[in-house]
């Protein structure tokens, strides 16, 4: 028999207030109890606002029109206020720090059900049962903002749970978390989804965390229509190709599995997870020799079709380690330690010697408080480190004068726009020459070639507020490297986007290290470190734990020492019995092609 | 400087917060009205009494220390606050040592800072003023001059130990929680303010941040006044347009969660007017009024 559905959507249409058109689009579908759903889509295309007509948000709090109709256990969401509707639906939003609006962990979980009027004694029981379940029980007393992000993540969904709700939404939980944040939501779903209580409906771009708890796909194309609804390890298997060119991403195995038919490796079913990956090439009696970490073919996680970079006359990339250990080292730390909050405050970083030569592209990595920032503040000059620790290009970025220092080092921060201080892009970009005291052709001429670049110059007149999300960014890189700057820090550039945004800009990074110029980047995304650093220096309690070439610190010891999880391709290969050959295959470049790829 | 007597409502064990290092840890803990109750506010009569009898008891008493002038009145209210504050809370050794030797410190100490602003002029007829403590050149701190300070440094410690009464046995949820059930304070209004105080060590850190990302800009060249006030307007735009975006998403989270879908909500703690409150409220101001007409006839 069917259970009466707990969510029924009938063509349902959003438009923001503002919108040129709907996004989602006439999108139909019921859930059931004991249902995982996951809603996938190419970014733009409503799967957020989505959740929110979920409970009512959308049309009651959040200005935009709804057409179509949407049932929470049979109520009418146009006709029932979000608090009614949130007797039935519970939901858990992205950022962990805007969901927290009490003192301590108990009051929080206690907020909602003391919201629904329970008595004081069920109020307790449901915020016991919910913090026992996400595993918080013993911290109920402590403040919030003394959990991880991962914990702060974690009580968001048991406030979500205290709700007692049927129905619980999450719109990309993980997506501020680092790898251990992850794991520890992706614990606590593992146990609501075995336990079939609830029904789940999950907005997740991270699939390799996800895949192996849901049970139902649906699929919304660039315009916000439902193009699949099925059950999810069936889709991802038998309609991956149709996934890929919808613009939707599919996990790191599935793609590395796709990368792998097309070179002639027949992996069948597709694997989904790096586990079921690692099994079918086990499998398999040969295969083909994978490529060196320093091949020329260009494929990643983000962009998986294989593509095939030319040497350079500048600077050729298959033996460009042998010219750069001749010359003289970009960055040069040593003994470098440094404070946070002035002279009493905690040393965040402890005694870090480091040399970046030029034209490397380092990723610093560790897990959340290792001081990764720190370190990267420290060496760009934002943050001061003892005189004569560090040297960057001849001088000493926290004592040169900000022209000195915008001369060689481009520092970009995660979020641009707290860079942005003019009120045109053009002003904006303009800015950094003016600094160095330039002529006003001089000056236009260089803005105009940086539009160009960052394909911008539709936009010279523009707020750079009013930018979008993207274009936001590749005007902070700009601004960065107007100056000439040989040297760029990013700090977390991917840190909450969406994968299509940090592949453009690390797409971009990549062209720019081509260029010449040195990369340095924190980030705790190890599959993109895997795919696009040259170089890894990982990080531990503020120490260095070591640093080397990407492909040498991947295969060695120090990602786990460090408290990190390897990325999925590594994590598949490493376990290899047959295949020797491939435990070093940690990036999708290395993966075989044919010889006809490379287009 | 007169921090001594303010730290013994501040929470212990600031340092060990988890996370990144980097996220302005010390600006959440100089701001935290969520800071968990000390041990200081668990014993002791005040912690037992309403929130507002003990912001209604000492208030008063502060606008008359505000206007009064002497050293009798401040010297003597301090005094008094200081025995309900020993009395009534069950403050660790630290705190009272701090207390007991740093506010008259800070008085005295704060009596000379203000003392060399008074003009020789105004206090000339006095029998002290011919009472010099110290000269330099041609100027003379005089004993005049330095009672004129010291009788403002004591009106400053007075308030800040009356308002120790408030601040030591309750927190600002308590205090919410008094004013919504007692006051009839909508609640709507009092947890949305609350919510709202989260924002504040927040906006401090991403000011932080904005600060550096607009030096790395180099924006930090110019000097004087003009400069500085464009680096602010530099500063605030960035900072609404975060603090805007961040609280819309708290409002749909706290929606989303039944906040204001009901005329009312449960209370975990009830906060009770009793008459214990009553008596301290009358006791105090009684009191207090007991010792004014003292000091106000005897100083005078």
């Amino acid at each position: 028999m069917h259970p009466a559905p707990l969510l029924e959507l009938d063509r349902v249409s959003i438009r923001h207030e503002g919108a040129p058109r709907s996004t989602p689009v006439d999108v139909s579908f019921a859930v059931a109890r004991g249902e995982v759903v996951l809603l996938l889509g190419p970014s733009g295309c409503g799967k957020s606002t989505l959740t929110l007509a979920l409970d009512g948000l959308v049309p009651h709090a959040v200005p935009a029109e709804l057409d179509g109709t949407v049932r929470v256990a049979g109520l009418d969401s146009r006709e029932h206020p979000v608090g009614v509707l949130s007797e039935h639906v519970a939901m858990v939003f992205q950022d962990p720090d805007a969901q927290i609006v009490t003192g301590t962990v108990l009051d929080e979980v206690c907020f909602a059900p003391e919201n629904q009027q329970a008595s004081v004694d069920e109020v307790l029981a449901r915020a016991e049962r919910a913090l026992k379940l996400v595993g918080l029980w013993d911290r109920r007393r402590e403040n919030p903002d003394r959990l991880s992000g991962g914990g702060r993540q974690r009580l968001a969904i048991a406030c979500a749970l205290a709700m007692a709700a049927p129905v619980l939404v999450l719109d990309e939980p993980t997506a501020n978390l680092d790898p251990a944040g992850i794991d520890e939501v992706y614990a606590v779903l593992r146990e609501l989804a075995d336990e079939r209580d609830h029904a789940v409906v999950l907005v997740e771009h991270n699939l390799d965390a996800a895949v192996d708890i849901v049970d139902r796909v649906i699929v919304l194309d660039a315009e916000g229509r439902l193009v699949i609804d099925g059950p999810a390890r069936e889709t991802f298997r038998e309609r991956a190709d149709e996934l890929v060119a919808l613009g939707v991403w599919l996990p790191v195995s599935t793609l590395a599995a796709l990368r792998l038919r097309d070179a002639g490796v027949h992996l069948d079913p597709l694997p989904l997870t790096p586990a079921e990956l690692g099994a079918a090439l086990d499998a398999l009696p040969v295969l083909p020799a994978p490529l060196s970490a320093s091949s020329p073919v260009r494929s990643t996680a983000l962009s998986p079709r294989p593509t095939l970079t030319w040497p350079g006359p500048v600077d050729p990339v298959t033996d460009a380690s042998a010219t750069r250990s001749a010359q003289a080292p970009a960055i040069r730390a040593r003994g470098l330690s440094v404070r946070r909050g002035g002279r009493l405050g905690p040393v965040v970083v402890h005694e870090v010697d480091l040399d970046v030569a030029s034209g490397d592209f380092l990723a610093i990595v560790g897990t959340n408080g290792a001081g990764k920032t720190s370190l990267l503040q420290s060496l760009a000059g934002v943050l001061p480190a003892p005189a004569g620790s560090v040297d960057v290009l001849g001088i000493d970025p926290a004592r040169a004068d900000a022209r000195e220092r915008a001369r060689r080092i481009g520092f970009v921060f995660q979020n641009p726009e707290h860079q942005f201080i003019a009120s045109t892009v053009g002003e904006e970009l303009a800015q950094g020459l003016r600094l160095q005291g330039a002529d006003d052709d001089a000056i236009n001429t260089a803005v105009d070639r940086m539009l160009r670049r960052f394909g911008l110059d539709e936009l010279r007149e523009q707020h750079p507020f009013l930018l979008s999300g993207g274009q936001k960014r590749r005007l902070s890189v700009g601004t960065a490297l107007i100056a000439g700057a040989p040297l760029l820090a990013l700090d977390e550039p991917t840190f909450g986007q969406d994968r299509a945004r940090a592949s453009e800009l690390l797409d971009m990074l990549r062209a720019l290290n081509d260029e010449g110029t040195t990369v340095v980047v924190v980030t705790h995304d190890l599959q993109l470190v895997a795919d696009y650093a040259s170089h890894i220096a990982v990080l531990a309690d503020g120490r260095l734990l070591g640093v080397g070439e990407a492909a040498d610190v991947l295969a060695g010891p120090l990602i786990e020492q460090a408290g990190l999880r390897h990325p999925a391709l590594a994590r598949a290969t490493r376990g290899l019995e047959h295949h020797p050959a491939w435990h070093s295959v940690t990036r999708m470049s290395q993966l075989p092609v044919t010889s006809g790829a490379g287009t | 400087m007169s921090a001594a007597p303010a730290s013994a409502g501040a929470p212990a064990g600031s340092g060990d917060v988890p996370g990144d290092a980097g996220t302005g840890a010390s600006v959440a803990v100089a701001v935290d009205p969520f800071a968990p109750r000390t041990r200081a506010g668990r014993g002791g009569f005040l912690a037992a009494l309403n929130p507002l009898a003990k912001l209604a008891a000492p208030v008063p008493v502060m606008i008359l220390v505000v206007f009064s002038r002497g050293i009798a009145l401040p010297l003597a209210i301090a005094a008094f606050a200081m025995v309900v504050l020993l009395a009534g809370t069950r403050l660790p050794g630290r705190a009272v040592v701090a207390l007991l030797l740093g506010a008259p410190a800070a008085a005295l100490l704060l009596g000379v800072t203000f003392g060399i602003w008074v003009d020789p002029a105004t206090v000339a007829g006095s029998a002290e003023a011919s009472v010099a403590l110290f000269s330099v050149g041609d100027w003379t701190f005089t004993l005049a001059a330095y009672l004129v300070g010291l009788a403002t440094a004591l009106r400053i410690v007075a308030i800040l130990l009356l308002s120790l009464i408030a601040g030591v046995t309750s927190t600002g949820p308590d205090l919410v929680r008094a004013m919504v059930q007692n006051l009839r304070v909508p609640y709507r209004i009092g947890y949305t303010a609350l919510a709202a105080l989260r924002f504040v060590p927040r906006f401090g850190h991403e000011l932080e941040i904005i600060r550096a990302a607009h030096r790395v800009r180099g924006t930090d060249a110019g000097r004087g006044p003009i400069a500085s006030v464009r680096r602010l307007i530099g500063y605030a735009v960035p900072l609404l347009a975060s603090a805007i975006r961040h609280a819309e998403r708290v409002a749909l989270a706290m929606d989303a969660r039944a906040f204001g879908a009901h005329p009312t909500r449960t209370e975990r703690h009830l906060s009770p007017w009793r008459a214990r409150d009553t008596v301290f409220v009358a006791a105090f101001l009684v009191v207090s009024a007991l010792i004014a007409w003292w000091a106000l006839g005897w100083g005078r």
